[in-house]
C-alpha cells in the first residue's frame, strides 16, 4: 500500500479562534455561539474474512447559534470559507428573528477554563488506512488459522472540537477514538468481542480475537432451554447495555413531570446498596473530555452512591430552576461495587451452581418506560453454566426485565472492566451474577 | 443480456434552473475520475452532495430548537483489482479532489492486497438523467412563523386536555442536490425533497403515563403533506386517546387475533421482511453489526415465508416514496420486483456487487449511502404488503377475541430476524366482531415465518397507506437508511400477546 499525501491538517486552536471571531465580530445577536467539529476518521470493515469496506473521511462542521431577546436560531455548514461562515451567521440570525421567544432560553455559559484532559493520543492520530488494514488482517489471520470466518471493524479518528461565544466562552480540544469489534462465525455459531479506547495501541486485537474465537468454538452445539427466570452471569458488555438505558432515563425534566421511572426516587435506593455509578472523566480507559457540547466543564460526579440515587441529568434551565449550580455530565460512566466478590467473569462462573452466561445483549428497547422494563436478545455467546463450569451453548433468549429490578437482585459482581457494544458508548462496568432474570422467549438459533 | 424489468421514474426535469448546483461540480467529477483512471482501477464513481435540513422541535408548548443545517462534500469510490476503496471530504476544492482520489485508490490497493475473492459488478446500462422529486410547495419557502405557529397550536391543543402533562411536536424538511458520475459514463443529477411532521401527547394517571402520537409519513413531496395533515384538528382526538390509553385496562396475556393498521405494519414489515431480504445480510456482510438473515440464498424460490395472502412487493418506482430516487448510488435504475409472492420468498434487495454473488444478471438498485461521506450499502427497498379484497370492517367482523393496533411502539428483533416483539401506539379490544374500548401495555411476539403464516386477510386498496423511515440503522460506520412501506390493514390469527 502506498502512502498518499497527508490531509490538510485539522483545525487548530488558533484557527478555530480565528473562524469563531469571523462570526462573533459580525453577529448582531444578543448572544452568539460557534461550535466546531472537524473530524478525520477511517474504518476498515471485513466479513467472511475479506475486506468489504475500506473508508477514510474528512468532515468539518461549524454550527452557529444566535439569540435575540430569547429568540434562538441555529445554522450549520461544512464550508469553512469566510463567505460560508457569514452565510451561516445570516441564516441563524434570520431563523432567530422569526422564532418565538423561548421561555427557557438562557445565555451561553461563560466558563473561561476547563479541565485539561489527554483526550488525544499520538498513536491514534498517526494511524491511517495501512495501520487499520494491518490490525484487520491480524484478526482475519487468527480466524483463518482456526478455519473460522471473521467479520468486524477496525476504526480510528481524530477530532478537533471547539465552542466559543461572544461572552468569552472558549474551549478547544483534540480527541482521538479507536475501535475494534469482531464477530467470529463457526458455521451457525458466533462469538464476539469489542474494544474502544483513545489509544489504538490499547485495542488488544490478539487477546480479543482469541476471546471471540473461543466463544464461537464453544457455541458449535446448541441446547434449547425453556424461557423463564434464571440466575444469570452478565458479562460487562451485557451489563453496559442495561446501564446505558439507566443513564438515558435520568432526565430531570421528565422526573419533574412524573414521566420518568425515577420520579420521586431522588435520595432513595434504586440499585443494590453495593453499587455506585460515577462519571470519571480522568480515567485513562474511559473517553473523558474537558467540556461538553454546551460548553460546560466535565467533572467527576457521583450519580448513584451505594445504591441511592444522588443525581439527575439536567438541561441548563431545569438546573437553574432546581438551584443546581454545577451541572453533572456523564460521558465517562463507571459502575462499581463496594465489595466485589470476584475479579473476573470466570470467578463468577465458578460460584454458580446453575446459570446462564450472557456475552452481550442486542436490540434493547423499552417496553414500559414507567418502570424501565426493557426487552432485547442475547447475542454471540450464550451458555449454560452448571457446577461452576460452562457445559453447553444455548439458543438465544429474549429478555423482559428492568435494570431497576435486576440491579436489586445482585448476588455478586466483579471489579469494573472495559465495555462497549454497538448500542452503547464506552463504559467501565462489572460482570454481574443476578438472580431471577426474566427470559421471556427463545429464538431459533 | 439484461432481464426485462419494469422501470419507471419520477419526473425528470429540473423545476428551477436557478437552484441547480454550481456547474463546477461537473469539473470536480471529471477531475476525480481522470485522477483515478491513471491508476488502472476497473471502476470508480464520485458523488457530490449538498444537503439542506431544517428541523423544528417543540416540547411542552415551547419551540425548543430550530436548526437550518447545510452539509456538503464529496465521496470517491474506487474498485481496484477487486478491492474497494472509498475516501470523502467536506473540502470541495480543485486541490482536494485529486488528493482524495489518490487516497481512495491507495485504500483500494490495500483492500485488493488481501482479497482472496475479487469483487465484480454486474452490468448496468449507462444512464444520463436528471431526477426531481414531485412537490407542489417547497418546504423551504414556507415562512418559519407559519411552521412554529402550527406546532405551538398542536401542542397547546393537546395540553388543553386536563390529564395531558407533556407535549411535543416537530417538523422536518430536507433537500438533497446530488451529482453522481461513474467511470462507465453514467451521469445523474438529483434534486430531492423530503418532509415529515408529528406531535405527541403524554397523559398521566394513577402513577402511570402513556403517549399517543400523530405522525405524517416521511415522503418525497412538498409542504402540502403538512398542510393537508390538519394538525390542529387532529390534536383533540390524539389528546383524548392519550388519556383513554393511560386509563385503559391492561391487556390480559393470551392468544389474540390481531388486526394491524398500515402504520403499525410498516414497522413489522421493515423489521421482519425488509431486513432479512437484504442480500448483503444473507451473505454475511453485516454479521458483526446489524446481523445476518434467516432468508439464506438456498431458500430463494422455495421457502414459505407466509400464507398465500402475503404478497410483499419492493417498489422503488412509486412517486413520493423515499427510495424512489430514480437511480441508486450504484447508478442502477429503480425497479419494482417481488420479495414474497403468494407466501413464497422469491427476491432480495441487491446491489451490483452482491447480485453477482448469487448469479443475478442485474442489480435490483438498492445500493444507497446516507451522505457524501458514506459508502453505499444494500438498503431495504420500498417494500409493501399488496392489498387484498376485504374491507376494514370485514377484518374486524370475523374476530371473536382480538386486538386492533395502530402506530408504532416498542420493537425488537434478533439478528437473524426470527424472534420479534412489537408494541404499538394504540390498542383496542375486539370482541365478537366489534371494536370495544382501548387497552394498554399490549406486546405481541413471535417467529417471523410463523407470524406471516397466520395472516388470513388483507384489506383492499382503498385502505392502503404509506409510512417511511429515515433512521434505519445499518453499516459500520453507522448509516441511516430511508425507505417507505405501504400496506392495507391485515389480520393475523392467534398471536401470542403479553403484558408490557
Amino acid at each position: 500500500m502506498t502512502t498518499s499525501k497527508p490531509w490538510p491538517r485539522m483545525t487548530a486552536r488558533d484557527e478555530f479562534r480565528f473562524l469563531a471571531d469571523l462570526v462573533l465580530d459580525r453577529s448582531t445577536g444578543d448572544d452568539t455561539i460557534v461550535a466546531l467539529h472537524d473530524q478525520h476518521s477511517g474504518t476498515t470493515r471485513f466479513a467472511n474474512s475479506q475486506i468489504i469496506q475500506n473508508v477514510d473521511t474528512r468532515r468539518g462542521t461549524l454550527t452557529v447559534t444566535v439569540a435575540f431577546d430569547g429568540r434562538r436560531g441555529t445554522a450549520g455548514t461544512t464550508d469553512f470559507t469566510a463567505g460560508a461562515l457569514h452565510d451561516a451567521l445570516a441564516r441563524a440570525e434570520r431563523v432567530a428573528k422569526l422564532s418565538p421567544k423561548d421561555p427557557e432560553y438562557l445565555p451561553p455559559p461563560d466558563h473561561r477554563s476547563f479541565p485539561h484532559r489527554t483526550a488525544a493520543r499520538p498513536e491514534t492520530m498517526a494511524a491511517g488506512p495501512a495501520r487499520r488494514l494491518e490490525y484487520a488482517n491480524e484478526a482475519i489471520g487468527q480466524c483463518r488459522i482456526e478455519n473460522l470466518q471473521a467479520a468486524g471493524i477496525v476504526s480510528s479518528s481524530l477530532s478537533s472540537v471547539g465552542i466559543a461565544a461572544g461572552n468569552g466562552l472558549f474551549a478547544f480540544e483534540e480527541r482521538t477514538d479507536a475501535r475494534f469489534s469482531l464477530t467470529v462465525q463457526a458455521g451457525e455459531a458466533t462469538g464476539w468481542s469489542a474494544a474502544a479506547h483513545r489509544s489504538l495501541d490499547h485495542l488488544k486485537i490478539q487477546e480479543r480475537t482469541l476471546t471471540a474465537i473461543g466463544k464461537a468454538k464453544r457455541s458449535a452445539e446448541l441446547r434449547e432451554l425453556p424461557p423463564g427466570r434464571y440466575l444469570v452471569i452478565l458479562e460487562p458488555a451485557a451489563v453496559a447495555g442495561l446501564v446505558t438505558w439507566v443513564l438515558w432515563m435520568l432526565d430531570a425534566k421528565a422526573y419533574d413531570k412524573g414521566t420518568s421511572p425515577f420520579s420521586g426516587k431522588l435520595g432513595q435506593p434504586v440499585f443494590d446498596k453495593r453499587l455506585t455509578l460515577q462519571n470519571l472523566p480522568d480515567h485513562a480507559d474511559l473517553l473523558g473530555v474537558g467540556f461538553t457540547s454546551e460548553g460546560l466543564p466535565s467533572e467527576m460526579s457521583t450519580w448513584v452512591e451505594q445504591g441511592v440515587l444522588k443525581q439527575l441529568s439536567y438541561d441548563r434551565f431545569t438546573a437553574m430552576m432546581h438551584g443546581v449550580k454545577t451541572i453533572p455530565t456523564m460521558e465517562a460512566p463507571c459502575l462499581s461495587a463496594s465489595r466485589p466478590a470476584a475479579s473476573r467473569v470466570q470467578d463468577l462462573v465458578k460460584q454458580a451452581e446453575r446459570a446462564i452466561l450472557v456475552t452481550n445483549f442486542w436490540y434493547i428497547r423499552t417496553v414500559n418506560p414507567a418502570d424501565l422494563t426493557l426487552t432485547g436478545m442475547t447475542r454471540d455467546g450464550t451458555f449454560l453454566v452448571e457446577d461452576g463450569q460452562v457445559v453447553a451453548a444455548v439458543k438465544n433468549f429474549r429478555f423482559h426485565e428492568s435494570p431497576l429490578r435486576a440491579f436489586n437482585q445482585l448476588v455478586a459482581c466483579t471489579d469494573p472492566a472495559e465495555a462497549v457494544t454497538s448500542e452503547t458508548s464506552k463504559l467501565l462496568v462489572p460482570a454481574m451474577l443476578i438472580r431471577d432474570f426474566n427470559f421471556s422467549s427463545v429464538t431459533k438459533f | 443480456m439484461l432481464e426485462e424489468i419494469e422501470v419507471e421514474r419520477a419526473p425528470r426535469v429540473w423545476q428551477d434552473e436557478d437552484t441547480m448546483p454550481n456547474p463546477t461540480w461537473e469539473e470536480y467529477a471529471e477531475l476525480a475520475l481522470k485522477q483515478v483512471a491513471v491508476s488502472g482501477a476497473e471502476y470508480s464513481d464520485i458523488r457530490i452532495l449538498h444537503s439542506q435540513t431544517q428541523a423544528i422541535d417543540g416540547e411542552d408548548r415551547r419551540i425548543a430548537s430550530i436548526r437550518d443545517v447545510e452539509d456538503a462534500g464529496f465521496g470517491i469510490r474506487v474498485l481496484y483489482h477487486g478491492g474497494w476503496g472509498f475516501a470523502a471530504s467536506s473540502i470541495l476544492s480543485i486541490e482536494e479532489i485529486p488528493h482524495v482520489a489518490d487516497l481512495a485508490v491507495d485504500i483500494a490497493r490495500g483492500s485488493a492486497s488481501l482479497a482472496r475473492e475479487k469483487v465484480t459488478l454486474v452490468e448496468e446500462p449507462v444512464h444520463r438523467d436528471r431526477i426531481v422529486s414531485p412537490h407542489r410547495i417547497d418546504p423551504f419557502t414556507v415562512p418559519l412563523e407559519q411552521k412554529t405557529t402550527l406546532l405551538r397550536e398542536a401542542m397547546e391543543r393537546v395540553q388543553q386536555e386536563a390529564e395531558v402533562v407533556r407535549s411535543s411536536a416537530g417538523l422536518w424538511a430536507r433537500r438533497d442536490r446530488k451529482l453522481y458520475v461513474s467511470s462507465e459514463g453514467s451521469h445523474l443529477e438529483f434534486d430531492l425533497l423530503a418532509v415529515q411532521g408529528e406531535f405527541t401527547a403524554t397523559a398521566r394517571h394513577d402513577g402511570r403515563f402513556a403517549s399517543r402520537s400523530f405522525t405524517t409519513p416521511h415522503l418525497r413531496t412538498g409542504y402540502e403533506l403538512i398542510a393537508e395533515a390538519q394538525f390542529p384538528a387532529e390534536a383533540p382526538r390524539v389528546a383524548a386517546q392519550a388519556v383513554e390509553k393511560v386509563k385503559a385496562p391492561a391487556v390480559q396475556p393470551g392468544r389474540y387475533d390481531l388486526v394491524l393498521d398500515a402504520e403499525h405494519l410498516s414497522l413489522t414489515m421493515h423489521e421482519s421482511c425488509g431486513h432479512p431480504s437484504e442480500l448483503d445480510r444473507a451473505l454475511g456482510y453485516e454479521a458483526n453489526y446489524a446481523g445476518t438473515s434467516f432468508l439464506t440464498t438456498d431458500k430463494r424460490g422455495t421457502f414459505r415465508y407466509g400464507s398465500s395472502h402475503v404478497n410483499l412487493v419492493a417498489d422503488n418506482t412509486e412517486p413520493e416514496t423515499l427510495a424512489a430516487t430514480g437511480y441508486d448510488d450504484d447508478g442502477v435504475a429503480c425497479q419494482k420486483w417481488d420479495i414474497v409472492r403468494n407466501g413464497i420468498f422469491v427476491g432480495y434487495c441487491t446491489n451490483r456487487e452482491t447480485a453477482a454473488k448469487i448469479g443475478d444478471s442485474r442489480s435490483r438498485g438498492s445500493n444507497r449511502a446516507d451522505s457524501w461521506s458514506s459508502v453505499p450499502i444494500v438498503r431495504i427497498a420500498n417494500i409493501g404488503l399488496e392489498p387484498g379484497a376485504l374491507s376494514f370492517d370485514d377484518l374486524i367482523r370475523d374476530v371473536k377475541k382480538g386486538i386492533y393496533i395502530e402506530g408504532h411502539g416498542s420493537y425488537s428483533i434478533d439478528q437473524r430476524r426470527y424472534n420479534f416483539q412489537f408494541g404499538g401506539d394504540a390498542f383496542w379490544l375486539i370482541e365478537n366482531g366489534k371494536r370495544q374500548h382501548m387497552l394498554r401495555d399490549v406486546i405481541y411476539h413471535g417467529i417471523t415465518p410463523e407470524f406471516w403464516g397466520s395472516c388470513d386477510g388483507v384489506a383492499d386498496r382503498t385502505q392502503r397507506r404509506r409510512y417511511g423511515f429515515i433512521t434505519c440503522g445499518k453499516g459500520q460506520p453507522g448509516q441511516s437508511g430511508w425507505m417507505t412501506h405501504a400496506a392495507s390493514p391485515a389480520r393475523f390469527r392467534r398471536v401470542d400477546v403479553i403484558k408490557g
